[in-house]
């Protein structure tokens, strides 16, 4: 029997998908369109809703509505608390995506909205499944369909150049990159007889470490870490980043981004936290995340537009969040899953920033952003906020943040490797501050207002709000992240 | 004349209010709470408040603030001793974080700093004209950040609290400030901020690698507790002694601080000289010394050479400076240098020293600053070259300047004194040889503070007159509101430099115990 509360909320969502595509057929005027965000935003309040009401996330073991963990499909699909975790921060993120696409498309219309938004829903719906996929077949299938809508959204202008040579590096070298990752997952098939990711490591544990072991991590590990562009794995993310629109690389930097760690800790810390291949997996990741700290941030350092220096930021916090990753148990999951959270809030943030900044300038210069402070004040306190909570300087959430990261790292001996992302947080500031300074302390010749309606507003205030109070008071969200930690062990 | 009643009147009733309010009468008040929510809470009112109340908003909380330092030093039990006004409450649990604040007798001294320097920099800020609603509230929340810093009792908050007042100042420096500002404003954040991620690093080590895995400081100073090894202490101290020097502008890092506080506004500059930059030397005899002394011990030559650069060659820079602030603020950095060569003695006397040099500096730098940049308003330069005879122009300002300098110097009778004579005791009885050998040259910086800062006054106020508008007309000296804060601090200064035993008792309250765990020199 099917239980299909299972994947509600992927439901919701493809269903909300096709509904808006067949609407756009009825609808004759370019203005009505504009009405399908909404439809969007209603589907994905559905998925977020149904969810939490039949997990007992919220309600901690006495929730009439059902019981955690469910599964379905022999198991292949598998919602716990760590799948509601991740579905909740995808799901809160494509919202803000869908706030900025909004506003992206009144500066810059395209005739196909409703494609957008079903294409946007049915990659939100990809990244969801991802996170409860117990199997690498299932998985495979979940992160292609967030990648290849990806690819689409981020050609969607199409008159505009930039962007399509992102989607067409984006795919050509995602598509690359999955084949690594099919290959890595025939070779671990071929080592364990069953394509599930506790199966493999009860049949892993009992082997020797063998080299085709050695080569299929290595292999997965350069797939995956395409995705989350992961140094050396990361030369399309500043391209993509700059030509994609803006919601869109907003998008990419963190749904894709939470929906790869999803990937990588159910197969490596369910699949593969094997004795034989675990020393091999943990020494190739901090050896990736030491590069992306140090490549990302030195990279970000000359940039003079603002989606580039987040593309080269978005690596470095790659690097910090893969310290505690590789470092693992509760404490370093934990660590991971809450700075996911606070990262997308901040960066969500930010690139609403950018949205609407470019809209009235139509460039993305940091040079733009100068006089923030005058033109549009919220605008800059949210640049300030945000980059400096990507920085980890308190009182903002990057700071507590960070805090457990290292403090993961540290835990399990990775001393070296906090202490490399200590002294290259050091470095990002320097980049977070010279855009903060553009915006609160330079002037501009221009000194129009940025328009900001009453939505965007809130938005912002609330993305302000989180990165504030998670700063100083991070144990609500930390609870739950713990929660989701816990499931895995 | 309105205006100067009320400007006595409200400070004086408000901190009368806190102090009483505070008291006996209602004692369920976390005081400490209420030391770190006031200039936060300030913040937010002066952000929504009209443009007329900003600055007595501001007044209002910070004479709220002295009121309440002023409770918690008189009743602060020196015979009791220990942490007094504990609050706990559990923060994370994962991580076994607290939200843990209380004071000893050495922070009480500091609590009583920020307050004072608090009071006398709202006032100072009186005339900005420039954005000054976003003014007041960085200033407010760098109060905040640095008096949370002092009374913090749990790393986790320590650090959130030391970190949060950093990035008001970065704004401060780069839009109100003079100069170079926002080239000396990163200059500043990246330096400290690098210093702090040592610190951070630091931290996490010692949680890790203690038996008691905690981040309560009252703890981490038990060996017997925490178990450190030697080989850990001499790994991680000299790292934690980075971290802290920096803030400290300990001799090489202290490059950030002539640019920082020669471009900062005046206020700025004076809670930075006077409170943030003490945070450096406090949380040394805070957190580091008590921690791993056998690391400090077995690092102590090269600290004490360090400090003692620290002290000879800033105040040589000083002496060949051509800008009025610049020499504040090396000598503030040789000043700071004393303060760190006063806890190298680990000894009693000398580390109590550091405490009341601490208190002191933060007291006369912040005099000094407000006196430099207030005379910068009127004469419209800092050059030493195209300043002079400004005491005829405005006597009140110079005569105070000539005591700020005294008490820099450390004339008796003014707190200046009272820690450097007691650095230097503790540095002639400390067991450690290299003190005998060394502390004569540490003497010779006494006389160069007294060349450079006579020098200082000879240039400024006396001599011929280079500016003549200065002689034209009334009105060039400070006006009531400009000498308000300068003489307040000054009477404290006096306080301290008269009578200063309640002072030196509070402080031996916390470093008797303290000499005694680390096992220094008695």
């Amino acid at each position: 029997m099917i239980n299909y509360s299972v994947f509600l909320p992927e439901i919701c969502l493809t269903v909300t998908a096709g509904l808006i595509l067949i609407w756009d057929l009825f609808l004759k005027k370019e203005r009505d369109r504009m009405f399908l965000s909404w439809v969007a935003a209603l589907g994905l309040l559905a998925a977020l809703l149904s969810m939490h009401c039949q997990g007992n996330f919220f309600c901690a073991g006495s929730c009439p509505m059902g019981s955690m963990p469910m599964e379905t499909f022999n198991g292949f699909l598998k919602l716990d608390s760590l799948a509601v975790y991740f579905k909740t921060v995808v799901i809160l993120a494509t919202l803000l995506t869908l706030l900025i696409t909004h506003r992206h498309f009144k500066a810059q219309p395209t005739p196909y909205p409703a494609e957008f938004l079903a294409i946007l829903l049915f990659s939100a719906a990809g990244a969801s499944a991802l996170s409860s996929a117990q199997e690498v077949v299932t998985l495979y299938i979940a992160l292609e369909t967030l990648t290849i809508s990806s690819y689409l959204l981020a050609s969607f202008m199409k008159k505009d150049k930039k962007s399509n040579e992102a989607g067409m590096k984006y795919l050509l070298i995602g598509a690359f990159s999955s084949a690594l990752l099919l290959f890595g997952f025939s070779y671990l098939y071929g080592l364990c007889g069953t394509t599930t990711l506790t199966g493999m490591a009860k049949a892993l544990s009992s082997q020797p470490v063998s080299p085709l072991g050695v080569l299929a991590v290595i292999l997965v590990i350069a797939g995956l870490s395409f995705k989350i562009s992961l140094a050396p794995f990361h030369m399309w993310t500043p391209d993509v980043y700059e030509g994609a629109p803006t919601p869109i690389t907003a998008f990419l930097s963190t749904v894709s981004k939470t929906a790869g760690f999803a990937a990588f800790i159910r197969i490596f810390w369910v699949g593969l936290a094997v004795p034989s291949l675990q020393p091999v997996w943990i020494s190739l990741f901090a050896v990736l995340a030491a590069a992306s700290i140090v490549l990302g941030n030195l990279e970000a350092l000359p940039q003079t537009n603002l989606k580039r220096l987040m593309a080269y930021s978005s690596i470095a916090q790659a690097g910090y969040i893969s310290t505690a990753f590789l470092a693992g148990g509760q404490l370093g999951l934990t660590a991971v899953l809450f700075y996911l959270f606070v990262y997308t809030f901040a960066n969500m943030g930010v690139f609403l920033s950018i949205a609407l900044v470019s809209a009235k300038t139509g460039s993305e210069e940091i040079s733009e952003f100068g006089g923030m402070w005058k033109r549009s004040p919220i605008i800059g306190v949210m640049l300030l906020v945000g980059l400096l909570s990507l920085a980890g300087v308190p009182p903002f959430a990057g700071f507590s943040g960070k805090w457990y990261l290292f403090a993961a790292a540290i835990h399990q001996g990775y001393t070296w490797l906090a202490m490399t992302g200590m002294v290259f947080s050091v470095v990002s500031l320097y980049y977070y501050l010279m855009v903060a300074k553009q915006a609160l302390v330079s002037d501009s010749a221009d000194s129009s207002p940025i328009p900001v309606n009453f939505l965007e507003k809130s938005v912002l205030l609330l993305c302000i709000a989180v990165t504030v109070v998670l700063g100083f008071w991070p144990a609500p969200v930390m609870k739950m992240a713990e929660t989701a930690a816990s499931s895995l062990f | 004349m309105l205006s100067v009643l009320t400007a006595i009147i409200v400070p004086f009733l408000t901190s009368f209010l806190a102090f009483h309010c505070a008291g006996p009468g209602c004692a369920c008040l976390p005081v400490l709470t209420c030391f770190i929510l006031i200039p936060n809470i300030a913040a937010l009112a002066i952000l929504v408040s009209g443009e007329r109340f900003i600055r007595w908003i501001s007044l209002v909380a910070a004479s709220l603030e002295l009121g309440l330092a002023m409770h918690v030093l008189t009743s602060f039990s020196i015979a009791e001793g220990g942490f007094q006004f504990v609050e706990k409450v559990p923060w994370l649990t994962n991580l076994g974080i607290n939200y843990l604040l209380g004071v000893d007798g050495m922070s009480t001294l500091m609590v009583f700093l920020v307050a004072c320097v608090y009071f006398a920099g709202t006032l100072i800020s009186w005339n900005i004209t420039l954005r000054t609603r976003e003014y007041y509230v960085l200033f407010s929340l760098l109060v905040g950040g640095v008096a949370g810093a002092y009374v913090s009792l749990d790393l986790f908050f320590f650090f959130l609290f030391y970190e949060f007042a950093v990035l008001p100042m970065y704004l401060l420096v780069g839009i109100w400030g003079s100069g170079r500002k926002e080239y000396a404003a990163m200059k500043l954040t990246v330096m400290l901020l690098a210093g702090s991620a040592f610190m951070l690093v630091g931290f996490l080590a010692m949680y890790f690698t203690s038996n008691v895995h905690t981040f309560d400081i009252r703890i981490l100073g038990h060996l017997s507790q925490t178990g450190f090894s030697v080989d850990f202490q001499k790994t991680w101290f000299p790292l934690l002694f980075l971290g802290f020097g920096v803030i400290a502008a300990v001799f090489p890092f202290h490059t950030w601080s002539p640019d920082g506080y020669g471009s900062a506004p005046t206020a700025a500059s004076m809670l930075h000289a006077g409170v943030l930059k003490s945070l450096g030397g406090y949380s040394i005899i805070r957190v580091a010394l008590p921690s791993m002394p056998d690391g400090a011990k077995f690092w102590l030559p090269l600290l004490v050479v360090l400090t003692l650069i620290n002290i000879l060659y800033a105040a040589f820079v000083a002496l060949k400076q051509k800008d009025f602030k610049y020499v504040i603020a090396y000598s503030s950095v040789s000043h700071c240098g004393a303060i760190l060569f006063g806890i190298c003695t680990m000894q009693v006397a000398g580390i109590n020293g550091a405490v009341i040099q601490t208190l002191s500096h933060g007291i006369v730098a912040a005099m000094t600053f407000a006196l430099v940049g207030t005379v910068y308003g009127k004469a419209h330069t800092r050059e030493l070259i195209k300043l002079g005879g400004l005491g005829k122009a405005m006597p009140i300002l110079g005569g105070l300047f000539v005591a700020a300098a005294m008490a820099n110097v450390g004339l008796p009778g003014l707190s200046g004194f009272v820690g450097e004579f007691l650095i230097f005791m503790g540095a002639f009885k400390s067991g450690f040889s290299i003190f005998q050998l060394l502390f004569p040259i540490a003497i010779l910086a006494i006389v160069m503070t007294a060349v450079y800062y006579l020098r200082l006054v000879q240039m400024v106020f006396y001599g011929p007159v280079k500016d003549t508008h200065m002689l034209e007309g009334e009105g060039h000296d400070g006006t009531f509101i400009e000498i308000l804060p300068i003489a307040f601090l000054l009477v404290v200064s006096l306080a301290v430099g008269l009578y200063p035993k309640p002072f030196v008792d509070l402080s031996n309250s916390a470093i008797a115990p303290l000499v005694d765990l680390i096992g220094g020199f008695k």
